[in-house]
This record gives structure tokens, C-alpha cells and sequence, in this order.
């Protein structure tokens, strides 16, 4: 195969070819980004904890139980340790734009519950020992310059101080998580200190508990736990409903509606109108040739020989952009999980996502460059001569 | 008859066009030997291209036999013709059909990319090639940067740098003007002098045929009559 005249022809028209490979390259991130998305959810649900177990209310999540269960459910057999965890829902005055979560939980059964976070800096005596105490992801400190000992002002919207001013939290302690799917953004204060304010009358708001995780002692059956917990309860005040973490996840992903989806769609959509872009620009290439294809026939050069540098020519401007949408995902994953990472703390390109835009890049490359291919290889020398270039 | 003679036996090609049979050569008997430069002539569309492109195993007759240098192409394959055409044939066209993104050389090497050559080989061969034809200096050009002319002997290049017996030129000079066609004339003149190729060239310029030893006429898919140049050489 005559190498050189295919790298020649392949930048003849140097706009139409940079417009083609761009466009495979933006399609191939996008792909990527949709894709990232998409397992990113699932991984957030598959990754879940086996020996946790959620217990909220029947009506729904945003229904608070009452204190007063904690009790009744340490009782229960198998169940070793119990944290509150208690949405707090406040804005951070000093970047009204930003967002990230904060919630009141049990110091004392947290970190032993989740040993995927870790302290990085700081004290977890000092997060214990301080009623108005805080621990921060270490993504959320970076972002925001925060140090140790630092004081992080927080309005409250659900709960309210009764003096008008924000609540304030004292960073103890600087949390990482070994696992992509437990994100570093978030905020944890003692759900104590939020407790107290409203039984002081120091703040008001509601005075139950978001959600009871349990611990599951290691032997014991979670299933007969979860029916066990929601028999307690049955006959009110307020009835529960206990799940695995795998399907608290799940049930809080497909809030978002059916996502993964939606984004099926969308990437077929690209991927659409990018083989017709592609085809395009080779069908056009293809006629162009016709002439040179004469030649190299007339020539000598076996009926393929043109139908392959046609193919080759498809499928290196698709890999070619392949390889640039790849590393641009890469050079931008960083930001994009900066982004979203609070929301979607499993979103990251996995290898397979990678491969996968690159599979479909050259795919594309191939069937593209068959049409022509085989225009190519079935025109006789003289119908190819003939044609007026 | 020699190595490189040209044998036309029964020869008819027939065109379908709207439902209706064009006979473009009926039934010619042609023998052009070898080491000659024929010229053929005869009004447009008399199947001068027609007769060219089947003797250059290009195209495939419907009826009758071409054998050329004794090898009967009627009864080659594709694959077969076209590794025949890449060891026998070389050709020259009226609009040049330089590859324009290739440079001189590498134009003139693309031919030599079917033979057994190595690296080395191919470059010195078809540096060769243009040194013949008196472009030693043009060998890193495009074919937009250089002249008609020099396109042309470009092409003549790359259509003698396989050493190829048989040489098929159609109107290589049509879109030439006086001066340039008449040094691509004398190169055709050479080749076939100096290096004994058969050669035959499509024209319907007079003067251009001047420079052939035979002129054959073609009217309507029949042969016309034959003129020997070298016989009448004296009177001109
Ligand atoms: N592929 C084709 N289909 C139909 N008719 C053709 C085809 N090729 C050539 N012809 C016709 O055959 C005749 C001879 O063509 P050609 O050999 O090109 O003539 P010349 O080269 O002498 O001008 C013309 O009338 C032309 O229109
Ligand atoms: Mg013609």
C-alpha cells in the first residue's frame, strides 16, 4: 500500500480534515462524559456497603423519624451501632454560588461505620470533644482555602438561630475517602450541637432524625434486621422503611429520573449526526479521487489498493479524533469531578469508558470509510478516467 | 514477429446506451510491430481511446483477441490484467494524471511500488526516469508547481520508469502548445529510438503524427488506411 500517498491525501484539504477530526474528537469527550455519568451512578449504587442499613420513613425522605426510635433499635439483635444523620440544608454566605452538602451525625459510630473516610488532619478527640466542631472534605478545603481551627460561617434555611446570625462550625479535622463513590465535599457536624440549639431554644427547625444508618453486627442476616426494624414500627407513630445502602442509593439516584437513559439517547443522538458528518467528508473525498483511483488502477495497482487508502484515510481521521476527545476527558476530568463530584461522587473515566469512545470512533471510521471503499474498488480504470475531474 | 508487437485479431467492442448498441471497433485486424511508434488517427469519437485502452488491457473487448508481446489479455482476470499493466504497459494521458499531492519522484515511484524493488532501487530508478526526460532538477516539485510540459514529461517519466515493452499515449500533446508538444514529440521519438519501445499514440494533430514511423486511420470502429513516414520521409 502506497503508505505515503495516504498521509499525503489525508491533510489535502487541511480545513475539512481538522473540521472532520475535530468533530469525531468532541463527540468521542462527550461520549466519554455521558458514559462517566452514567457508571458513575451505577457505581455509586454498586459500590455500597453490604453491612450498612438505611432506616427513613415510609412517607418519604424528607420526613424526620422521632429521637426517640434510636433506643428501640439498639435493641434490636444484630444491630451494633447506630448514626444519625440529619440534613442540614445551609448556604455558605461567603460563595452564594457554590453548593455543598452538610450533616449532623454521630461523631462517636460515624467513623467507625465508614471506614472508607479517614481523618487526614486534625483530631477525631477534637470533632468529639467540641460541641460546635466540624470535619470537611479535604476537596471542599482545598477549594475554599480552609484551614484547621478555621471557623466556617453557615446560614441555616431549615434550621434557623433564634439571635438571627449563622451558625458557626469549627473545622477539626480534614476528611479523605478511599473510595471514589464517598465524596470529599461535604461538611459533618455533631447532630448534638444541632440537637441542643433547638432543645434550648437557640434555634428552631424541625426535631426528629433524616435518616438512621444501623450497623450490621458481622455474622448477623441484614434481611432479618430490615424486617425486624420495620416491624417495630408498624404500628406508628411514624411507620419505617429499611433498606441496604445498595437500594437507598439507588432509590436516591433514580430521583433524578431515569438518567442513565436519557443519556443513552443523547449519545446515540451525537453519534448519529457525527457517521453522517464523517460519511460525508468521505463520500466527497471519495468522488474526488475518482480520477487518482483511475490512475493507480491503470497503473497496476490491484482493485483494493484504492478502496483501502479510502479506508485507512476514514479511519485515521476518526482516530485521530478518537485520541484527542480521549486526552481532552483526561485533561478535563479533574474539573469535571470538581463539578459535579458532590452530587455524583462516582463519576470518573473507568478504562472502559475510554475504550468505549474509541471503539465507537473507529467504527464509525470503518462504515465511512466502506462507502467508499467500495465504490473505489468496483469502478473500472476507464469509468474512472472518463469522469471529469 | 517480435517481443513487443501488438496483435489485433476479430476485435469488437460495443457500447449499451439507451437501450441501444453502439458498435465502437467491429471486427478489426490490426499487427503493429514491434519497437515501432505508431500513431493512430481518425475523427473524435471513432474509438481511438477505445482501441488504446483495450490493447493497454484497460478494458476488455467483446468479441476478437488482443495479444500484446504474444500474450493474450482477452483471457487475464482482473488481477491478472492489472499485474500485467504493471509490468508491461506504461501509460501517458492528455490531462497528465499526476497525483497532486505527490512530488515528481514520487509519482514517478508510484509504478515501481508493484515491483520487487527495494527502497534504494525504486529512488534510483526513478530518478533515472526523470533524468531522462530532462527533469533531474524538478524531482521535489508538486505537479502544481511545474508547466504543462513539464507535467507531461512527468508522466512520460513515471510511464517508462518500469521498463515497461509497451508505451500507450492518448492526445499527450492535446493540451500542450507548439513548442512544448514538439519537445514531448521528440522524447516519444527517443524512447522508442534509443530504447526500442513499442509506442502508440492517440492524436488527431497531423504534425504530431509526423514524428511516428506508421500512421494507422481509424473511421467509425474500422481501419483506414496505414501510412509508412519512414517511406515518405524524403518528400517532407
Ligand atoms: N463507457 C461508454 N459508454 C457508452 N459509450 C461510450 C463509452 N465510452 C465511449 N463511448 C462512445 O464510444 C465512441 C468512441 O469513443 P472513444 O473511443 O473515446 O473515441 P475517440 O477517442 O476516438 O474520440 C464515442 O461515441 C463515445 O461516445
Ligand atoms: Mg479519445
Amino acid at each position: 500500500m502506497p503508505f505515503r500517498l495516504l498521509f499525503r491525501s489525508l491533510f489535502r484539504h487541511p480545513i475539512r480534515a481538522l473540521l472532520t477530526v475535530g468533530s469525531v474528537a468532541i463527540a468521542v469527550f462527550l461520549i466519554c462524559m455521558l458514559h462517566a455519568v452514567v457508571t458513575g451512578l451505577a457505581r455509586t449504587v454498586d459500590a455500597a456497603a453490604s453491612n450498612r442499613l438505611l432506616v427513613q420513613s415510609a412517607v418519604s425522605l424528607f420526613v424526620d423519624l422521632p429521637l426517640a426510635y434510636q433506643g428501640k433499635m439498639a435493641a434490636v439483635p444484630g444491630v451494633e451501632a447506630i448514626c444519625k444523620w440529619q440534613w442540614f440544608g445551609g448556604r455558605y454566605e461567603q460563595d452564594k454560588g457554590g453548593f455543598f452538602a452538610q450533616f449532623g451525625i454521630d461523631p462517636e459510630t460515624f467513623f467507625a461505620s465508614y471506614p472508607e473516610i479517614t481523618l487526614q488532619e486534625g483530631s477525631l478527640e477534637e470533632f468529639q470533644k467540641n460541641r460546635s466542631a466540624c470535619i470537611v472534605g479535604k476537596d471542599l478545603a482545598a477549594q475554599y482555602g480552609w484551614q484547621l481551627g478555621q471557623t466556617v460561617p453557615i446560614a441555616g434555611t431549615i434550621f434557623t438561630r433564634t439571635d438571627g446570625r449563622p451558625w458557626e462550625f469549627t473545622i477539626a479535622g480534614i476528611y479523605q475517602t478511599s473510595t471514589p463513590t464517598i465524596d470529599q465535599q461535604t461538611l459533618y457536624f455533631q447532630f448534638e450541637y444541632l440537637r441542643q440549639s433547638l432543645e434550648t431554644g437557640g434555634a428552631v427547625g424541625p426535631d426528629g432524625v433524616g435518616v438512621y444508618m444501623l450497623r450490621v453486627q458481622r455474622g448477623a442476616d441484614p434481611v432479618a434486621i430490615q424486617a425486624a426494624v420495620d416491624a417495630l414500627f408498624a404500628n406508628g407513630p411514624q411507620r419505617v422503611q429499611t433498606t441496604t445502602e445498595a437500594e437507598f442509593n439507588r432509590q436516591f439516584v433514580s430521583m433524578l429520573g431515569d438518567v442513565p437513559l436519557l443519556m443513552q439517547m443523547v449519545g446515540g443522538a451525537v453519534l448519529f449526526a457525527i457517521f453522517f458528518a464523517v460519511l460525508n467528508t468521505m463520500i466527497m473525498t471519495g468522488r474526488e479521487r475518482t480520477r487518482d483511483i483511475g490512475v493507480l488502477k491503470a497503473l497496476g495497482f490491484p482493485n483494493g489498493t484504492a478502496g483501502m487508502l479510502l479506508l485507512a484515510e476514514s479511519l485515521l481521521l476518526c482516530g485521530l479524533g478518537a485520541t484527542l476527545g480521549v486526552l481532552a476527558g483526561l485533561l478535563l476530568e479533574p474539573a469535571f469531578q470538581a463539578a459535579v463530584g458532590a452530587m455524583l461522587p462516582g463519576f470518573g473515566f473507568a478504562g472502559d469508558t475510554l475504550l468505549l469512545g474509541a471503539i465507537l470512533a473507529l467504527g464509525i471510521g470503518v462504515v465511512a470509510g466502506l462507502v467508499p471503499a467500495f465504490r473505489a474498488s468496483r469502478l473500472t480504470p476507464v469509468q474512472a478516467l472518463r469522469e471529469v475531474g | 514477429m517480435s517481443q513487443n508487437s501488438i496483435e489485433l485479431r476479430g476485435v469488437t467492442r460495443i457500447y449499451r446506451r439507451g437501450g441501444q448498441d453502439l458498435r465502437v471497433l467491429d471486427e478489426l485486424d490490426l499487427t503493429m510491430a514491434g519497437s515501432t511508434f505508431y500513431a493512430l488517427m481518425g475523427p473524435s469519437g471513432s474509438g481511438k481511446t477505445t482501441l488504446l485502452n483495450l490493447v493497454g488491457g484497460l478494458d476488455r473487448a467483446d468479441a476478437g483477441e488482443v495479444l500484446v508481446g504474444g500474450e493474450d489479455l482477452t483471457g487475464l482476470s482482473d488481477t491478472e490484467l492489472a499485474r500485467w499493466r504493471a509490468d508491461h504497459v506504461g501509460f501517458v494521458f492528455q490531462g497528465f494524471n499526476l497525483l497532486p499531492v505527490l512530488t515528481a519522484r514520487e509519482n514517478v515511484e508510484l509504478p515501481l511500488l508493484l515491483l520487487p524493488l527495494g527502497r534504494r532501487q525504486r529512488r534510483e530508478q526513478a530518478e533515472r526516469a526523470l533524468e531522462m526526460v530532462d527533469l533531474g532538477d524538478r524531482m521535489d516539485h508538486k505537479p502544481r508547481e511545474l508547466s504543462g510540459g513539464q507535467e507531461q514529461r512527468v508522466a512520460i517519466a513515471r510511464a517508462i520508469a518500469t521498463d515497461p515493452e509497451v508505451i500507450l499515449a492518448d492526445e499527450p500533446t492535446g493540451d500542450l502548445d507548439r513548442d512544448t508538444a514538439d519537445a514531448v514529440l521528440l522524447l516519444l521519438q527517443r524512447l522508442n529510438r534509443e530504447l526500442g519501445k513499442t509506442i502508440l499514440m492517440v492524436t488527431h494533430d497531423p504534425q504530431a503524427a509526423g514524428y511516428a514511423d506508421r500512421v494507422i486511420h481509424l473511421d467509425k470502429g474500422k481501419l483506414g488506411r496505414i501510412d509508412d513516414n519512414r517511406a515518405t520521409a524524403g518528400r517532407s
